[in-house]
């Protein structure tokens, strides 16, 4: 093996700068940690904010093309100083870009969600299928779309640019769930999925925002969403027990239903997150 | 870690200090300090320095929304037990069986959150609230005395349901501790469901509104 003196001065000139710009990084940013110290000091951990400085951190990686181990983006390391400096210094901007990602991914969510209701009532079996449920599907549809114009300006008026494409991450869901789409209950069980997905990911996106008017919103979308999977969680159960013909809005129905109907859309006393999606799934890069 | 659930809120919340419970003020009430310390993100990102001062400004207001939570909780475990009893009694007609699961289901999610809400109190060395929001009850007390029938239950249960989904969506944006926020939108979350179904038993549509509203919000005396 030969060395390259050449390329080996110009890495060590670059290892050299490096070493200088993470110095003058650690020497302006010491005053700042040491204030934080003696503020936290004693005040234990916070989960949410680990949470959030983890999300601002991988997303500030990505965008130096620094993450799953980018040897190349290595290059962007001379400027990284003033980047990490800017980031201590202005942590209200941090935390609003988490909450800006969150509005973002929610729009997304909206816009998958309007595009499988649409793809749905597409469908000869919901189009001309039971009443009530191509109602609901028409209804809820629409309810998704206002959610997504809510999101989008909610998104706007932080500062960041809203989202029109739908969630990268759950498209894949979708599109394989169509060819199954052969009857009712297989439509009912891609919207639950869907909804549940977006029940959890405002409930846990209520534990995360900063700005409290989109707490607000959120809770007001999230109480909506609920609602649509709970309804059709009852639905999926009666198209399974045989007995489409409840699937109706008529007041003799109650005395019909069986005993599970008043129990199986709620299966726990507090809705969990485990299906909650990433603030990241929908963000713009 | 992922909180899930309201003893994995309440871990969190005792392993870091953040949840403490003391006498601030709030005569008679189990008094939650909830925004104590690294939790007070919203008073750090904007800079404040009012330090203490503010953190039990901020620890009152979530005081007041747990105690409240819980005296709302307590009025509905007490109303659907009521339902359950004079069903039982048949004072309420024929029962159909989904209303009676639905009935024994609801009422133990009340007392679960109700638990909640007591667990995380009472672990800060405040008292657990036993009793009915004072204001609401009597006029809950008032409407179930003309309740004659399971429709008419029923109509009592969706407007309990949709004041407390309401009142848990108007307090999430005062609530200064993440947790405590999250775990009132995950109460909001099961309430509105319970809504949900209640409109469909009495043959409205389950989903009424574009955006849940917080219009039927009680509001602490």
């Amino acid at each position: 093996m030969t060395i390259d003196d050449r390329a080996m001065a110009e890495v060590l000139e670059a290892s050299q700068d490096i070493h200088s710009e993470g110095i003058k990084v650690a020497q302006a940013v010491l005053p700042q940690l040491e204030e934080i110290r003696e503020d936290r000091r004693g005040k234990g951990i916070n989960l949410a904010e680990i949470h959030r400085y983890n999300q601002g951190r991988r997303n500030l990686l990505r965008t130096l093309g620094l993450g799953g181990g980018n040897v190349a983006g290595k290059a962007a390391l001379g400027g990284l100083g003033g980047l990490v400096t800017a980031l201590i210094a202005t942590p209200a901007h941090a935390d609003e870009a988490l909450d800006i990602q969150i509005l973002q991914t929610a729009s997304s969510l909206e816009v998958l969600a309007v595009a499988t209701y649409e793809a749905a009532l597409g469908l000869p079996f919901i189009k001309g299928g039971n009443k009530v449920v191509k109602a609901f599907a028409e209804t809820t549809m629409k309810q998704h779309d206002e959610h997504r114009a809510a999101f989008q300006a909610q998104t706007e008026k932080l500062g960041g640019t809203k989202q029109t494409a739908p969630n990268a991450k759950f498209v894949p869901v979708v599109e394989g769930a169509k060819p199954g789409l052969k009857d009712a209950l297989a439509v009912a069980s891609l919207a639950e999925t869907l909804e549940t997905v977006a029940t959890q990911t405002y409930l846990e996106n209520i534990g995360q925002l900063d700005d409290t008017e989109t707490v607000t919103l959120m809770g007001s979308v999230m109480g909506v969403e609920t609602q649509h999977a709970a309804t059709l969680r009852a639905v999926k159960a009666l198209l399974m027990g045989g007995a489409p013909e409840l699937i109706a809005l008529d007041a003799s129905v109650a005395a019909k239903l069986p005993a599970a109907a008043g129990a199986v859309a709620f299966p726990l006393a507090f809705e969990p997150t485990e299906n909650a999606a990433d603030p990241s799934t929908g963000a713009l890069k | 870690m992922t909180v899930n659930t309201p003893s994995d809120l309440v871990e969190a919340k005792v392993n870091r200090r953040g949840f403490l419970f003391g006498a601030a003020g709030l005569a008679g009430a189990g008094v939650l300090v909830a925004a104590c310390g690294s939790d007070n993100e919203n008073t750090a990102d904007s800079g404040d320095t009012g330090g203490d001062a503010d953190n039990k400004a901020d620890a009152s207001g979530d005081a007041a929304v747990a105690t409240f939570a819980a005296g709302l909780e307590v009025l509905a475990v007490n109303t659907y037990k009521g339902a359950l009893d004079a069903a039982t009694a048949g004072k309420l007609g024929a029962v159909p069986p989904a209303v009676a699961t639905f009935v024994t289901t609801a009422m133990k999610h009340h007392q679960e959150h109700l638990d909640a809400w007591n667990g995380a109190i009472t672990k800060g060395g405040g008292e657990a609230v036993t009793e009915p929001d004072a204001t609401l009850n009597p006029v809950v007390a008032e409407k179930f005395g003309k309740v004659k029938d399971v429709g008419g239950a029923a109509r009592l249960a969706l407007e309990l349901e949709e004041i407390a989904a309401a009142t848990y969506l108007s307090a999430l944006a005062g609530i200064k501790n993440k947790d405590s926020r999250k775990l009132a939108a995950s109460i909001q979350a099961i309430d509105a469901k319970h809504a949900a179904i209640l409109h469909f038993v009495l043959a409205e549509y389950p989903v009424p509104d574009v955006f849940a509203k917080t219009d039927k919000a009680a509001k602490p005396a």
